[in-house]
C-alpha cells in the first residue's frame, strides 16, 4: 500500500499547511536575509511532501510554493506575474527537486514495501506451514489457513474450498489455488478490498497455499497408506498364525484317526462295516492332505519355507512324484525324459511337492482312463517339466485365477481345496523356478515348471 | 520262523498312535512292549532286549537320533523310525546314528508290517554277507564286479558299480546321500552331491536300457536312495 493513496484530502491539507508554514518562515526571515535566498526554504516543504506523498503532490507543492513566493515576496508584490528570468529558474528548480525527490522516495518506499511484504508473506507462509505440520489432518487446518491468508490480503475473513469452483462463487472474490496448473481449490475472500483477488499478492499467496496443501495431502496419503499396509500386515500375520496353529493341532489327532482306521481296515472286516471303515480312512486321509496344504501355505506366506538347495536330477524328482501320486490314487501317468538333462540346484522335497501337486491337479481334470503326461526337457539354460492333462483346458477368463489360493473355478465348483496350484507356484518361486500355464492349444491344460539349470562344479570329477 | 517269536518295542509318546501300533502288531502275531519316552525306551530295551524297535522320531523328552545312538551302543536289533512329512533332516541324523529304516506318517499297517518283516529277515541273515545279490532280474556279483540283467551283462564304470554295490550290500536299507558319497568316493566327498546325482543318473540309464525300471533304485527325496527289494510292495513308497 503506498502512502499516496492512503488519504488524499489529508495529504493536500498537510501540503497546503507546510507551504503556508514556509511562507511564514520566509516572511519572518526577509527582514534579515535577502528575499531570493530565503525563498530556498520552500524546498523544505517540496522535499518533505514529495518524499512522503509522492510525485504529484510534490509537483503541486512546488507550483504552489513558487506561486506563494512570487505572490508574497517577489515584486510586483501580490501578483502572480513573474518578471525576472531568475524567478522562472527558481520555479523550475522547485519542480525538478520535487520530481527527483519524489522518485527517489517512491523507489525507496517501493523497496521497503516489498521487503515488508516479503517478510509478511514469509511469516504467513511459516504460520501456514506450522498449521499444516501440526494439524493431524489437513481438513482441520484449512479454516485457520484460509482465515490467515485472507487477512494477509486485507480481507475481513476467508476460507479455503478444495475441489472445483462452486457454481455460485462470484468472480473476483476467490483466489485460485493451483499447483503446476493443477487446480486444488480456491481461497474465498469475505469483505476484501476491490481487485485484491486478482492482484499479484493474491497470486503469490495462492501459490504458497497450493504448495502447502499439496504437501499436506501427500502426507495424509502416505499416512493412510502406512496405516493400511500395517493393518494388512497384521491381518496376514494373524491369518498365518491361525493357520499354523489350527493345522498343527489338527495333525496329531488326524494321524491317530488315520492309523486307527488303517488298523481296522487291515483287520478282516467285510460288507457294511468295511465300507464304514473305508470311509473313515479315506476321509481322514483327505483331511490330512488339506491340513498339510494349509500348513504349507502358511509356511510359504510367512516365509518359513526356506529352501535347502542341493544338486538334484530332475528325473529323480519326476519319478518320485509319480510314485508318490500313484500311492494315493490310481493316476495313470506317461513319463518322458529327455536324455542328458543338466542338474539343477533346488530343495528336492519342495520341488517334488510342486510336481505332486501338478500331477494331482492334472488327474482331477483328466477323464477316467486318460493318462496324465509328464515330460522333462532342457530348453535354453533351463530344465522344464511339463504336466499335461487330457481335460477340457482352462477357459480364458480363468487363466489369471488358477494360481490364487482357495480358487476353485467360477462359483467354487471344482473339487479340492483350491490350494494345490497356489502352493506349487509358491514353492516353485521360492526355489527360483517359474510355474506357468501354457497357452491353450485345444487339448487340455499344460502346466510347466521351469528351473534354471545349474552348471556342475568344476574339479574333483570321478 | 513265526512272528510270535519276535518281540517289538514300540516307543511313541502319543497314546492313540501307540495303541494303534500295538493292536496292529499284536494281531500280526508279534509280542509288543511299549514305552512313551526315550528314557523308558532305554530301560525297557535293557530289561527285555527286543528284536526290533519302532521309534517315533519326535519324542518330547529326547532327540530321536540320540536315542538311536544310545540303543545302538549295545543293541543289535534293527530300529524302524516313525517320522512325519518334512522331518528329512531329523531322519538323516537318525539314519546316520544307526536307525535302519523309516516310515512316514500316515502309513498303512501293511506298509509297516512289510518293513518289520524285511528288517527282521535281514537281522536274521546278518553276518554272512552274500557274494551275489539278486534283485528281480538284476544280479550283482560282488567278487567278480559284474552286473547282469536276465543274463545280459551291463557295462558299468567302477564308480557306477561301487554305487550299486553299496546299495546292494545295504540290502534294501536306505542309504543317505552322505553315506553313499563317503562309501563310494571317500570321506572327503560328503558334500559333492552332484557327483552322486550324475552317476546315479547314468547307472539308472544303463539299467533302464536293459529293462530294469528306474524305480528299482528308489529315490528317497531329501534323504538318499535304497535298492528296492524283490517282493517288497512297489506300490507304496515310504
Amino acid at each position: 500500500m503506498s502512502a499516496e493513496g492512503r488519504s488524499q484530502p489529508a495529504a493536500m491539507v498537510i501540503a497546503a499547511a507546510s507551504v503556508a508554514a514556509c511562507t511564514v518562515v520566509v516572511a519572518l526571515l526577509t527582514p534579515t536575509v535577502p528575499v531570493r535566498s530565503a525563498g530556498v526554504f520552500y524546498l523544505v516543504a517540496v522535499l518533505a511532501i514529495s518524499s512522503i506523498y509522492g510525485l504529484w503532490l510534490g509537483l503541486a507543492t512546488s507550483l504552489v510554493s513558487a506561486l506563494a513566493f512570487n505572490f508574497f515576496f517577489l515584486p510586483p508584490l501580490h501578483t502572480f506575474t513573474i518578471s525576472s528570468s531568475g524567478d522562472w529558474l527558481a520555479l523550475a528548480a522547485f519542480a525538478l527537486a520535487a520530481v527527483v525527490t519524489s522518485q527517489l522516495a517512491a523507489r525507496e518506499r517501493a523497496e521497503a514495501e516489498q521487503a515488508t511484504r516479503r517478510a509478511a508473506e514469509a511469516e504467513l507462509g511459516e504460520r501456514l506451514a506450522t498449521l499444516i505440520a501440526n494439524g493431524s489432518q489437513l481438513q482441520t487446518a484449512l479454516p485457520q489457513l484460509g482465515r490467515q491468508a485472507a487477512r494477509a490480503l486485507g480481507a475481513r475473513d476467508g476460507g479455503i474450498h478444495l475441489g472445483p469452483p462452486a457454481p455460485s462463487a462470484r468472480a473476483g472474490r476467490a483466489v485460485p489455488i493451483e499447483l503446476d496448473g493443477r487446480r486444488l481449490g480456491e481461497l474465498r475472500l469475505i469483505d476484501a478490498p476491490a481487485g485484491v483477488a486478482d492482484s499479484a499478492d493474491a497470486a503469490r499467496i495462492g501459490r504458497i497455499l497450493a504448495g502447502l496443501i499439496a504437501l499436506g495431502q501427500e502426507r495424509e496419503q502416505r499416512l493412510a497408506n502406512e496405516v493400511e499396509s500395517e493393518a494388512l500386515r497384521r491381518s496376514n500375520e494373524l491369518t498365518t498364525a491361525l493357520l499354523r496353529t489350527v493345522s498343527h493341532d489338527f495333525r496329531s489327532p488326524l494321524t491317530a484317526i488315520s492309523t486307527a482306521a488303517e488298523g481296522l481296515r487291515f483287520a478282516v472286516l467285510e460288507g457294511d462295516e468295511r465300507e464304514l471303515v473305508d470311509t473313515i480312512a479315506e476321509q481322514s486321509g483327505r483331511l490330512s492332505r488339506l491340513v498339510t496344504n494349509l500348513l504349507d501355505l502358511s509356511r510359504l506366506e510367512s516365509g518359513a519355507a526356506v529352501p535347502a538347495a542341493e544338486w538334484v536330477d530332475v528325473r529323480d524328482l519326476v519319478d518320485a512324484a509319480v510314485a508318490d501320486v500313484r500311492a494315493n490314487a490310481e493316476v495313470p501317468a506317461e513319463v518322458e525324459h529327455e536324455a542328458n538333462l543338466p542338474l539343477v540346484r533346488v530343495d528336492a522335497a519342495q520341488l517334488q511337492r510342486v510336481l505332486v501337486n501338478l500331477l494331482e491337479n492334472a488327474a482331477k481334470f483328466s477323464p477316467p482312463g486318460t493318462p496324465v503326461r509328464i515330460s522333462a526337457a532342457a530348453r535354453g539354460g533351463r530344465v522344464s517339466v511339463s504336466v499335461a492333462d487330457g481335460g477340457p483346458g482352462v477357459p480364458d477368463a480363468e487363466r489369471a485365477h488358477i494360481f490364487r489360493p482357495f480358487y476353485r473355478g467360477p462359483g467354487g465348483r471344482e473339487p479340492g481345496s483350491g490350494l494345490g496350484l497356489a502352493i506349487a507356484r509358491g514353492l516353485a518361486t521360492a526355489n527360483g523356478a517359474t510355474l506357468t500355464l501354457e497357452p491353450a492349444d485345444g487339448s487340455g491344460a499344460t502346466l510347466t515348471v521351469s528351473i534354471p539349470a545349474a552348471p556342475a562344479p568344476e574339479g574333483r570329477p570321478r | 520262523m513265526s512272528a510270535g517269536e519276535h518281540r517289538i518295542l514300540v516307543v511313541d509318546d502319543e497314546r492313540p498312535i501307540r495303541r494303534a501300533l500295538e493292536v496292529t502288531l499284536t494281531k500280526a502275531g508279534y509280542k509288543v512292549l511299549t514305552a512313551t519316552t526315550g528314557d523308558e525306551a532305554l530301560t525297557a530295551a535293557a530289561l527285555t532286549p527286543p528284536d526290533l524297535v519302532i521309534l517315533d522320531l519326535m519324542l518330547p523328552d529326547a532327540d530321536g537320533a540320540d536315542v538311536c545312538r544310545q540303543l545302538r551302543d549295545w543293541l543289535a536289533a534293527p530300529i524302524l523310525l516313525i517320522s512325519a512329512v518334512g522331518e528329512e533332516a531329523d531322519k538323516i541324523r537318525a539314519l546316520d546314528a544307526g536307525a535302519d529304516d523309516y516310515v512316514t506318517k500316515p502309513f498303512s499297517p501293511g506298509e509297516l508290517l512289510a518293513r518289520c518283516r524285511a528288517l527282521l529277515r535281514r537281522a536274521a541273515g546278518q553276518g554272512g554277507g552274500e557274494a551275489v545279490v539278486d534283485v528281480g532280474h538284476l544280479r550283482i556279483d560282488l567278487p567278480r564286479r559284474t552286473v547282469t540283467v536276465a543274463g545280459e551283462e551291463v557295462r558299468l564304470t567302477p564308480t557306477e558299480f561301487d554305487l550299486l554295490k553299496a546299495l546292494a550290500v545295504a540290502g534294501g536299507r536306505p542309504l543317505t546321500h552322505q553315506m553313499l558319497l563317503r562309501t563310494v568316493w571317500g570321506p572327503g566327498y560328503a558334500d559333492e552331491m552332484h557327483l552322486l546325482r550324475v552317476n546315479m543318473g547314468r547307472l539308472r540309464d544303463k539299467l533302464q536300457a536293459e529293462g530294469v525300471e528306474r524305480g528299482a533304485i528308489e529315490t528317497l527325496t531329501g534323504v538318499g536312495y535304497r535298492l528296492r527289494e524283490a517282493g517288497s510292495d512297489p506300490e507304496r513308497g515310504p
